[in-house]
């Protein structure tokens, strides 16, 4: 217990210490909450008009019809969870699935791209067909692209906010001194952890609620289980960071990690578009960005309400990120 | 004399094809000011990092009062690195309060803000201040937890006449109050002034050891300068001071 209560005094010592550090450095601090406010609202008006001219038609499974080779029309393939869920959304038109000889086709009550889509179907489909509808909502790009710019900040402040730290403290010598302390690693590490964790939920939840002044954006779901993405989300990109700035000695070489881990998951865990046209391999290799997991879970909370009976494997896959980079971080560390 | 608060015995540290510490051999007593003396690159830094424990030797050992390094020695030590940084927007009254909270039973800051003068620039930032208020906090640091062995590695470098004096006062003090310092130091004069024993190192091999003035003696050189120049046969850092 005496051991324990010591543990927690030093660890909040430097919690307190680093809080200070990053709340006086006023430049970043205002950066890190004006930046992706300036970039949702820019967004918002580079796409404040319709989101395509084009029909996309969503394929699931079987012979497609003929009408998807008409100029103009665009098709892709998806899951048919994935594509019906789309279809309520209007980020496609209609959605067709052939089996047994049927063509089985939805579309969206509300688009009345999907009413010409479903016309053109009728005339040039020879085989049965069989009509599914959707009554979802037209979603604005804004709503959709608003939980990935959310992410894609939490990614950064999270990643750079502690491994770029930890290796300056490194190179500064910083390390070197904390090391003739006391003062273990764990608690040393935990206390970055801890304050990172608390800045960039912060951060993100100033400019979830900054955003929605100036936009009304899409938020249907549950704040207390958004708020549970984000403490997951947030603490698996901190670990990561973390992980990488166990060893590293140069911050010039921290920065290329850095760059190496955070480029792949800002275009592939679809922050600013969708992967449900690429092939099936990249959205295999998304799944292995935790950011990936971070926004399909926020997206179907803001979105399409989901409970956490929805996301739990969004959820779990995080926390095994969590544990795998705080206990990688722990055992290589070096001061 | 009594039993010696830190030995060590034939101690080594290579780095690589680097032989940094090369076979080293003395006592420190408990209470000295044991000065460690040497030419750029000659090991003090090195051998500073074996005995606080912070590097382990590649052969040979350190031993604590006869025996290995006890489990708590970090807490009977305190070190003032050569370059230390801390970190930014910190000022010296927030260190101070960090490092008061890694140990148990810290110094009151009062008595260290007091003792090492720091109450004029408390509350700037530990970036903007001056060498010698910089090394006056970086001491402070070094003492929070009252430690017996106070490691030194050149506390004077890069001040001005008046801050080398100042410090000197400072550290008499540290003695005065009992504890050993183990310092190393480019300043002979320094060295003759503070310390009660030399061991003058070269390629990380000692040359010669013993009070200044018996050094001194058995060369039959006027002083530390000559000495110094006569065994390791190379030049000093200039002297701001203008000294002989
Ligand atoms: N971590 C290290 N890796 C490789 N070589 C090292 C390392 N530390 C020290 N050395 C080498 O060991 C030798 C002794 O270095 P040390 O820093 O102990 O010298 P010093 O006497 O403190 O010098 P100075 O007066 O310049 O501070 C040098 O040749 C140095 O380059
Ligand atoms: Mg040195």
């Amino acid at each position: 217990m005496k051991t324990f209560k010591r543990s927690l005094r030093r660890t909040l010592a430097v919690l307190h210490a680093r809080n200070l550090e990053y709340l006086r450095d006023r430049a970043s601090f205002g950066w890190n909450l004006v930046f992706p406010i300036l970039i949702v609202l820019a967004l918002a008006v580079v796409f404040s008009g319709p989101p395509r001219a084009l029909f996309t038609v969503t394929v699931v499974e079987g012979q497609a019809p003929d009408m998807l080779a008409f100029p103009g029309i665009e098709a892709v393939t998806a899951s048919e969870d994935k594509a019906l869920a789309r279809l309520s959304r209007q980020q496609t038109d209609m959605v067709v699935s052939e089996s047994g000889g049927t063509v089985f086709y939805w579309v969206n009550g509300n688009s009345p791209s999907g009413a010409i889509l479903e016309l053109i179907l009728k005339y040039t489909e020879s085989r049965p067909l069989e009509r599914g509808q959707s009554d979802g909502e037209a979603i604005r790009y804004v709503d959709w692209v608003v939980p990935g710019i959310l992410g894609m900040n939490m990614m950064y402040s999270a990643l750079w906010g502690v491994g770029y730290v930890v290796v300056r403290y490194r190179q500064s010598g910083y390390l070197r001194r904390l090391k003739a302390t006391p003062l273990s690693k764990f608690e040393f590490l935990s206390a970055q952890v801890l304050s990172r964790l608390m800045v960039t939920l912060t951060a993100s939840a100033l400019v979830f609620v900054g955003t929605h002044l100036f936009l009304d954006y899409k938020m249907v779901g549950s704040v207390a289980l958004l708020g549970l993405i984000a403490l997951l989300g947030g603490l698996s990109m901190i670990t990561l960071g973390l992980a990488i700035a166990c060893r590293t000695e140069s911050k010039e070489f921290a920065d290329g990690l850095l760059n190496a881990i955070t480029f792949p998951m800002l275009l592939l865990s679809e922050v600013w578009f969708s992967l449900d046209a690429s092939p099936e391999w990249v959205q295999a290799f998304a799944q292995l960005l935790p950011l990936t997991h971070v926004l399909e879970a926020a997206r179907a909370v803001m979105l399409d309400n989901a409970g956490l009976g929805d996301i739990w494997l969004h959820l779990a896959v995080l926390i095994g990120v969590c544990v795998a980079g705080m206990a990688a971080s722990v055992k290589l560390f070096r001061w | 004399m009594t039993e010696p608060v830190l030995s060590v015995r034939n101690i080594r540290k290579v780095y690589g094809d680097v032989v940094a510490v090369d076979g080293l051999d003395f006592d420190i007593q408990s209470g000295q000011c044991f000065g460690l003396l040497g030419p750029n690159g000659a090991g003090k830094t090195t051998t500073l990092a074996l005995l606080e424990g912070m590097e382990r030797p590649s052969t040979g050992s350190v031993l604590y009062r006869g025996g290995p390094l006890p489990k708590g020695y970090q807490e009977r030590i305190g070190i003032q690195f050569q370059a230390t940084a801390l970190q930014d927007f910190l000022s010296p009254y927030d260190n101070l309060r960090l490092f008061s909270k890694f140990y148990d039973a810290p110094l009151p800051m009062a008595q260290l803000i007091e003792q090492f003068r720091l109450e004029e620039f408390l509350h700037r930032d530990t970036r903007r201040l001056s060498g010698g208020q910089r090394q006056r906090l970086l001491l402070a640091l070094a003492l929070v937890h009252d430690p017996e062995i106070v490691f030194l590695d050149e506390p004077t470098t890069g001040l001005d006449p008046r801050s080398r004096r100042d410090l000197w006062d400072v550290l008499q003090v540290l003695k005065d109050q009992g504890r050993t310092l183990i310092l190393t130091t480019h300043y002979m004069e320094e060295a003759e002034i503070l310390c009660d024993h030399l061991v003058i190192l070269s390629h990380g091999k000692v040359l010669t050891e013993g009070t200044p003035a018996t050094l001194i003696a058995q060369a039959q050189v006027p002083n530390l300068d000559a000495l110094f120049l006569q065994l390791t046969g190379e030049s000093l850092v200039a002297s701001d001071e203008g000294a002989p």
